[in-house]
């Protein structure tokens, strides 16, 4: 038997690179590295582990460079010596960053991203319509339905869009729930959906742009503020008011925590001004962060980053629970809103007194323009 | 070598062309399969333009690099491949057509040694035939996905020539890619 069946060896460069490439766990490539020094070699030296990370995460490809930080979050020290030593010194680092990011990026548990939201593009009422309220599901202010609403338009081309700062800088995202808000205290249950939606993903131009405004004002130019990266496919959306979930065609690095939510045509009027709203009550952007040890430092106006590995950072701690609380409106929910319903039809029919209502303070929803209709 | 399809074939198609190998053995194929190695199909339309000989005629292709042994794996694994140039069948002939392949591939896999393996993928680099070339890069990969650093070490002849603590302190790093493999 001869001894040259290691495939590295006999076969060119070309032919080992693609076979390589049918190894789409990075798990199998750590074990392919740990088979023997010339092929870890080989592993590194061909930057197999940066190769699988770009295909999975083509924003990769503006990477300017890698660093490795120590404990006290300082550079690790640049080998001075040959220039071989540095080259190969630099693949290594790759090695063992991208080693890194392959792994957490494939191997968790998604959780909500969300860290808070920046803007809305209009709101109906602010501060009781705000984007802050999809960030709640409905059941945890009780009495009062919770939900974002956008101004009213005549033209239902006119799109919306909604702005959230995600829970670290650096973030793999797989997919985007949302739920569309159902005025049930509007004749006919108008679920204020959109006909499609389209996700961003980006960062701020200037990080100090954000600063303190007031979520009510839209921001000047979403467009001047942000620079997006990635654009996501049209996804068409339901006229219905479940929780809806939109999974990307890939999972998505996210590189600057920003992601921008495009609600395109309008599908539904207000009955009492007959013009076409989009309102949305609950939002969540599943993923996992990876800070603190995996960071990047955005270089503008290059548009490249930094890729950070922290030596000693953990990662974002998995909450480890099964996600259960996005779920379609409960049943006890549904007999509340029944029981008000059928209050207010009494009203109406004269069979029963306002001063009865059970679950609803008679005063509070009422005042928000839309939610009127003639008794 | 006869071809199993029942269909009547195109008139074009039934050309056989002459394969001579490293051994100087001779094979003779239909074209159609022949055309899969485009290796072979490029010296053909070069002959054919130099020549303006009528098609099928008795061209002997030489493959100095490739054995006979392999020739005749990587023929055998072309003529199993839907021929381009076949009438379409019907839903439930193409499925029975799907498993005698699949079960064609599983016997010839089996009993493939490693060097068989590599024998046959740089054949079929050299041949330029795409499909039997994905398939036995996947046969490959397969050796590796999934499985212990010892079966790959054990498949292909590797030496670990690791220092043990070496070894040790890269599989501490790399704790994550080795659990739940097959040690088959």
């Amino acid at each position: 038997m001869e001894g040259g069946m290691d495939f590295l060896n006999c076969l060119d460069l070309d032919m080992s690179l693609q076979i390589l490439m049918y190894l789409k766990d990075p798990s199998d490539l750590a074990r392919v590295s740990s088979v023997s020094r010339s092929w870890r070699d080989f592993v590194i030296a061909n930057g197999l582990f940066k190769q699988l990370c770009l295909r999975m995460f083509p924003q990769l490809s503006r990477v300017a460079r890698v660093m490795e930080l120590n404990k006290c979050g300082a550079k690790e020290p640049v080998e001075v010596g040959s220039s071989y030593s540095t080259e190969w010194e630099s693949l290594a680092r790759n090695h063992r960053v991208y080693a890194t990011l392959a792994r957490v990026c494939t191997s968790f548990l998604p959780e909500d991203c969300i860290s808070k939201a920046i803007s809305a593009s209009s709101t109906d009422n602010y501060p009781e319509e705000s984007i802050e309220n999809t960030l709640r599901p409905a059941d945890i202010v009780p009495h009062r339905p919770l939900y974002w609403s956008s101004k009213g338009q005549k033209n239902p081309a006119v799109p919306e869009t909604l702005i959230y700062k995600l829970k670290s800088e650096f973030c793999v995202i797989t997919e985007i729930k949302i739920r569309p808000f159902e005025a049930y205290f509007q004749p006919g249950s108008p679920i204020y959906s959109a006909k499609s939606v389209r996700f961003q993903m980006g960062h701020p131009k200037s990080p100090n742009d954000l600063g303190s405004r007031l979520l009510g004002d839209p921001l000047p130019s979403a467009d001047d503020t942000f620079i997006w990266t990635y654009t996501s496919p049209e996804f068409p959306m339901a006229q219905e008011s479940c929780l809806q979930k939109f999974t990307l065609p890939e999972p998505v690095l996210c590189i600057g925590g920003i992601l921008q939510i495009e609600l395109l045509g309008r599908v539904q009027t207000q009955e009492v001004d007959g013009l076409f709203y989009i309102c949305m009550s609950y939002v969540r952007v599943m993923g996992r962060p990876l800070s603190p040890a995996l960071r990047v430092e955005i270089l503008e106006p290059s548009g490249t980053f930094v890729l950070k590995k922290d030596m000693q950072g953990k990662f974002h701690t998995q909450p480890g629970l099964p996600e259960n609380e996005a779920r379609e409106i409960p049943n006890d929910r549904w007999q509340r809103r029944i029981r008000y319903l059928q209050h207010f039809v009494d009203i109406l029919q004269g069979n029963a007194n306002v001063v009865e209502i059970e679950e609803y303070e008679s005063g509070e929803e009422e005042d928000e323009a839309e939610e009127e209709y003639p008794l | 070598m006869s071809n199993t399809s029942e269909n009547p074939k195109p008139s074009s198609s039934s050309a056989k062309m002459t394969l001579k190998t490293s051994d100087n053995e001779l094979f003779e194929v239909e074209e159609a399969v022949a055309m899969k190695f485009c290796t072979v199909k490029q010296y053909f339309e070069d002959e054919k333009d130099s020549d303006v000989a009528a098609r099928g005629s008795t061209t002997v292709i030489p493959l100095p690099n490739v054995h006979s042994a392999v020739l005749a794996t990587l023929i055998s694994y072309g003529k199993k491949l839907p021929q381009s140039n076949a009438v379409a069948d019907n839903h439930e002939e193409e499925e029975t057509k799907k498993k005698e392949r699949k079960k064609y591939e599983q016997g010839l896999l089996k009993n493939l040694m490693p060097g068989e393996l590599l024998d046959l993928i740089s054949a079929a680099n050299y041949l330029d035939f795409k499909e039997g070339l994905e398939f036995f890069n996947q046969a490959l990969a397969d050796h590796i996905q999934n499985k212990s650093v010892e079966y790959v070490r054990k498949f292909f002849g590797i030496k670990n020539d690791y220092e043990p603590h070496e070894e040790e302190k890269y599989r501490e790093e790399y704790a994550w890619a080795f659990e739940g493999v097959d040690e088959d």
